[in-house]
């Protein structure tokens, strides 16, 4: 600090003494919450242990080896990918190509369209997911209701039953969720574009579409990069919705790391197992969020 | 030659997703005063006679409870939060102390460690100290996983605030404690009303740690208490859809209400 016109010694360890002061308790609270059960979760992995067993077992890098050869890991993983790739191409795509439309394209009611497709972002996963487990009912739900109103020629059927089918069905509800985010999200950076830039393209004779290619795209490019790497983050900690809709069911079909991990620690009482699944998520979360912090200066801290 | 869209055709697009984003929500409203006979045999159509007596029945059967519960466990976390990350964030970016360094780096990493990866440390933890089935159990985690955004969102806050005020007070005999406490955090309430929109909607729709810290019935927050109700009246529909509806209610109410400063909360912004 270089405030102060008296630079006594004396003076710069009282304000160390203040600076250490406002800082402890939350460091205190995160040092004891976060980093040591960090620590913690990395070597209960490397036990034979459940939540309910008198002791810990040393096993080295038994569980680790054991998540190799168990399928479900397997799945878990190819439903997070699964999630994450529909997430990117569905909530960014189309929240740009929504962003866009309200940026540019309309002259009212800019306000309405934006309020409804946000307002799935205050709800509760926990109350999204009952909702649509009742759209989904193979029987009564309204979703085979309206498909079948519009004769699309698709058939009934229990949209969270099927193993084959569940993961998108899961899917489609996240992207219901989440899509009115990045569209907000995105349409914040469409509107620091200077609006030169588009005068100066109308004049050259762009059409629309080629400004929005051209200029849109190019001037928020590190906001669709935050906006891609906010959604993988998301596709990796996806719990909620899949423990409401499915319980990872039908038999382990739309599993993800998350709800496995619940599932080992807390209903098998494989806690080391459940530790070691976790560590690979935390590896995965961690490069991703490494990758966050070096592209996305500007967004999630500042306009 | 241009290529022009019609705006026919963008208000189509637009009005196709909002009813897509719509239709769900307008069903859960509606249906929650139906009773079950109207919602398989005439799902879109308003009931002809309200059954409000829907939301009497599920407010008595305990969801009145979990959202007390709720508010508790959220009103004390946010106020917890933003004070402790508001000190903090005030420390690491106008004073110059040993140490702020790594400690900004540590508190920077926590951001990317997701609550999934320290659920069996923390109940392990939890357990041995008693805080299994408390508040507080859920509190201390909720505050330790908020302070890396909180801090990172208030420290660009308070990179911006005038360093005038700060000398003036300084001048006029404040200690550094008063000074923060009250001229610069009164002065900040537009980032720490942003932190507490942020966390308080995050906190109100929590479920994982709650799942695994409550199992006493009695104190189970609003979504562990969904979930209750998911298994016990799922054939029950209109106590169920009335439950998600009364659920849902109070922050979509205040949203609609307070939209801007949600929308700006909620994606990140401090303004």
């Amino acid at each position: 600090m270089t405030t102060t016109n008296k630079p006594r010694s004396s003076w710069f360890k009282r304000e160390y003494l203040d600076a250490y002061i406002l800082i402890a308790p939350a460091v205190l609270i995160f040092l004891f919450f976060v980093i040591y059960p960090l620590f913690r979760t990395i070597q209960v992995s490397f036990y034979d242990y459940g939540l309910t067993d008198p002791v810990m077992k040393f096993i080295g890098l038994q569980n680790y080896i054991e998540m190799t050869k168990d399928p479900v890991i397997w799945t878990a993983l190819k439903n997070n990918v699964i999630i994450l790739v529909g997430s990117v191409i569905v909530q960014v795509g189309m929240g740009l190509i929504l962003a866009a439309i309200l940026n540019r394209g309309i002259r009212y009611g800019r306000t309405i369209f934006r309020t409804i497709h946000f307002a799935p972002m205050v709800m509760s996963v926990v109350a999204v997911g009952v909702l649509w487990q009742l759209v989904y009912d193979p029987g009564v739900g309204i979703l085979n209701k309206l498909l079948k109103l519009m004769h699309l020629g698709v058939p009934q059927q229990g949209w969270l039953g099927d193993p084959h089918l569940v993961i998108y069905s899961v899917l489609v509800v996240a992207c219901w969720q989440y899509t009115g985010f990045m569209m907000v999200l995105l349409l914040a950076g469409m509107q620091s574009v200077p609006i030169e830039l588009y005068e100066a393209a109308r004049i050259d004779g762009a059409s629309e579409i080629q400004s929005f290619l051209y200029v849109t795209i190019p001037c928020i490019r590190n906001v669709i990069l935050a906006a891609v790497l906010i959604t993988m983050i998301g596709a990796f900690k996806v719990f909620d919705i899949v423990y409401v809709l499915t319980r990872g069911g039908p038999a382990n079909a739309s599993q993800v790391l998350g709800t496995y991990i619940y599932y080992q620690a807390f209903t098998n009482n494989m806690a080391g197992y459940g530790s070691a699944i976790a560590v690979v998520l935390l590896v995965i979360a961690i490069a991703l969020g490494i990758v966050q912090l070096r592209f996305s200066r500007g967004v999630g801290g500042r306009a | 030659m241009k290529a022009k869209i019609s705006s026919g055709l963008l208000y189509t697009v637009l009005t196709i997703y909002s009813v897509l984003v719509a239709l769900p929500l307008f069903w859960m409203m509606i249906s929650s005063t139906k009773t079950v006979r109207e919602i398989f045999a005439t799902p879109f159509s308003l009931p002809p006679q309200p059954k409000w007596s829907n939301f009497s029945m599920v407010w008595n059967k305990g969801i009145a409870d979990y959202m007390l519960n709720s508010l508790l466990v959220v009103s004390v976390s946010v106020t917890i939060i933003v004070v402790v990350s508001g000190l903090a964030a005030y420390a690491m970016a106008r004073m110059r102390f040993p140490g702020r360094l790594p400690i900004y780096l540590m508190i920077m990493a926590g951001y990317a460690i997701p609550i999934h990866t320290v659920l069996v440390p923390i109940y392990i933890m939890e357990n041995t100290f008693h805080m299994l089935d408390q508040y507080i159990g859920l509190i201390g985690p909720y505050v330790a996983f908020a302070i890396p955004f909180s801090v990172l969102l208030l420290y660009s806050f308070f990179m911006e605030f005038p360093q005038d005020l700060e000398d003036a007070a300084h001048l006029d005999g404040c200690s550094t404690f008063q000074m923060v406490t009250r001229v610069v955090l009164p002065l900040s309430m537009p980032g720490l009303s942003s932190v507490a929109i942020f966390q308080g909607v995050f906190l109100w729709n929590e479920f994982l740690l709650a799942l695994i810290v409550i199992s006493d019935g009695a104190k189970k927050t609003l979504p562990l208490g969904l979930t209750v109700f998911q298994g016990e009246w799922s054939t029950n529909w209109p106590n169920l859809l009335a439950a998600i509806t009364l659920a849902t209610l109070p922050l979509l109410l205040l949203y609609i209400v307070l939209q801007k400063q949600f929308i700006n909360s909620l994606t990140g912004f401090s303004k």
